[in-house]
């Protein structure tokens, strides 16, 4: 009984993380919201030692940068609720043993989705279908979907078949499986999959600015177009701030949800 | 679900038959068996005869193409595989720990699909992990990979326990194990086996293992043809054709010898004074082992011990024992 038994550190519901680890996450998980407090602290006091011109002050004024970080924010976010609710069934869908065969159709049809130009899909959409948020919507969703649908197939296809042999043996239908082992075990895949989507759509938003539906991409492009310095980098820094917030909610959600007990 | 879920029921196979699409050759060709109740059955053949398949139609992780399986008084085939497979423990050599899930969790899965309550799921958890030799409270709320691989197949048979199914289905359970732990295991496993009897279908490719654990062996051949089906024993000493003789190998004797404990085969029965100074051995030990202390200390006699009594056992005896078995085999047997 005892030459089998593993010397086992830490007590029980111990999950092994050693302490070194665990300063490391914090340190990450507080290091991104100080680097984005400082960037837009600095930004803040730059723009306010700036001498403004009239059309600047039209752009760099509470009220405007307001309404377009809200733009962006619900761009970026009904785009990524639309990439999920489409990518995961649809990654789910094809990771089943009997629609494996449509997989390489699908993969190849969301690599396409992102390899060609979002700008380009953006003006062939608004030549047939006119400007607006919807239009938008469509370009950045095609964009997202690919990081979601290839993490969730590969996270539900790299769980231990074994697993899932036990779950079956068990006498789990095939629903359980899916719900309480496969999705379970592919969820720390999946929610890395939805981060890298994330943050891409929150740039690709930028570009919603080509069909009228606004966001931090009005800024950039006025600051180009009216050779606005000030503009087009306050346009730039809040644009990458939401990027890098974004990027450090999933983190934080990976770490959440990610299942206890997996190394 | 199976009448008589106090120990094992008996298991029926009639002509059960696997063809896969595309082949020509059946993966299992009309196998009919019977599995008296609580008895351990090992099917034991080279890899990709069908031995697995076999046993996975049993649980209907793979449907056969015909023929009939009973379990107890039920037809199997006309069950829901889900409920069938939530009455039939399975055991498989990777073990298949949910790695989320607690060891109690784990435990707790087909308790849970059956519906048990919280308190009871809890207790049966507490009652198997001590069953299979692991603290308690010091496991349940440990993770699988916090476990050994020992502790870890444990877990898996406890699993397979959980909600006291008349019958077993265990593919190579002990097969990803080392040598030490996996002798560990089954003398555990078959300790539990004596308490419980259950009916068992165990698989494995290791001849040694299957005279070790089984109360019968299957020899499978191709298509998971019985070569031959009987006692260990019987089929050391007399086996079918070349087939079977081959996997026995040579030393077909002393495999036997592992069969019959010192108790069964001492005769004489001399007191302590007639073996002062011999090399002992337990009298629950096997003549394989009292023969290894012979050769070891060079003598031809050992002490038998059990407790405070003594008895000397010599080379004579355990020949004696050897041919004495085959004569009791070889009439019956072919």
């Amino acid at each position: 009984m005892v030459a089998d038994t593993l010397p086992v550190t830490g007590g029980v519901g111990d999950t092994g993380a050693p302490r070194r680890g665990r300063a490391r996450v914090l340190f990450r998980h507080l290091g991104t919201p100080i680097a984005i407090a400082a960037a837009l602290g600095v930004l803040y006091l730059w723009v306010h030692g700036l001498k403004l011109d009239s059309i600047e002050r039209r752009t760099l004024n509470y009220t405007y940068m307001h309404d377009r970080v809200i733009e962006h924010f619900k761009l970026t976010l009904i785009a990524s609720v639309i990439i999920v609710v489409i990518a995961i069934p649809l990654g789910v869908v094809v990771s089943r043993p009997r629609a494996r065969w449509v997989s390489p159709v699908i993969l190849g049809l969301s690599n396409l989705g992102q390899a060609i130009p979002s700008i380009g899909v953006l003006v062939l959409l608004t030549i047939k279908f006119g400007v607006g948020f919807k239009i938008a919507m469509i370009g950045l969703v095609a964009y997202g979907v690919l990081p979601v649908l290839r993490n969730t197939m590969v996270g539900i296809q790299q769980v231990d078949p074994a697993l899932v042999e036990a779950a079956r043996g068990m006498g789990m239908t095939r629903l359980q499986v899916l719900l309480s082992v496969e999705l379970r075990l592919a969820v720390p895949v999946i929610l890395a999959g939805l981060r890298t989507a994330l943050v891409l759509t929150v740039g690709v938003a930028t570009l919603a600015t080509f069909v009228n539906a606004g966001g931090l991409g009005d800024m950039i492009v006025n600051g180009i177009k009216l050779s606005r310095h000030p503009v087009l980098i306050t346009g730039g820094v809040l644009t990458c701030c939401i990027a890098f917030l974004v990027d450090w909610l999933g983190s934080l959600a990976e770490d959440v949800l990610r299942p206890r007990g997996l190394s | 679900m199976f009448e008589n879920s106090d120990g094992g029921v008996r298991i029926e196979l009639r002509e059960l038959t696997k063809r896969y699409p595309g082949q020509t050759a059946p993966a299992v060709d009309a196998v009919s068996l019977d599995v008296p109740a609580g008895e351990l059955v090992v099917f034991v053949g080279p890899s990709g005869c069908g031995k697995t398949t076999t046993m996975k139609m049993i649980n209907r992780l793979i449907e056969p193409t015909s023929g009939e399986i009973r379990i107890g008084d039920e037809d199997v085939l006309r069950m829901r595989p889900d409920d069938l497979r939530r009455h039939v423990g399975y055991v498989i050599q990777q073990i298949g720990l949910f790695p989320h899930l607690t060891i109690a969790q784990n435990v707790g899965v087909v308790p849970k699909l059956l519906g048990w309550s919280k308190a009871k799921i809890n207790d049966r958890v507490d009652e198997l992990l001590g069953l299979v030799g692991l603290d308690a409270a010091d496991f349940r709320s440990r993770y699988p990979r916090q476990l050994s691989g020992g502790q870890q197949q444990r877990v898996g048979v406890a699993r397979a326990l959980a909600a006291d199914p008349p019958v077993m289905l265990m593919d190579e359970p002990f097969g990803a194990t080392d040598p030490i732990t996996r002798e560990h295991l089954q003398n555990e496993f078959l300790r539990l086996q004596r308490e419980l009897r259950k009916t068992i279908i165990f698989v494995t490719h290791d001849f040694e293992e299957a005279i070790k654990l089984g109360d019968r062996i299957a020899v499978l051949r191709e298509g998971s043809h019985i070569a031959q089906y009987d006692r260990p024993a019987r089929i050391l000493s007399a086996p079918a054709d070349d087939y079977v003789a081959g996997f026995i190998g040579t030393a077909g004797t002393l495999k036997r010898l592992a069969l019959i404990t010192v108790e069964e085969a001492r005769t004489a029965g001399d007191g302590p004074e007639g073996t002062a100074g011999l090399p002992e051995v337990e009298a629950t030990a096997t003549l394989r082992e009292a023969l290894d202390a012979m050769v070891a200390h060079g003598t031809e006699e050992v002490a038998a011990v059990s407790g405070d009594v003594r008895h000397r056992l010599t080379y004579q005896d355990i020949c004696q024992a050897i041919n004495s078995e085959s004569r009791e085999v070889e009439p019956s047997g072919g």
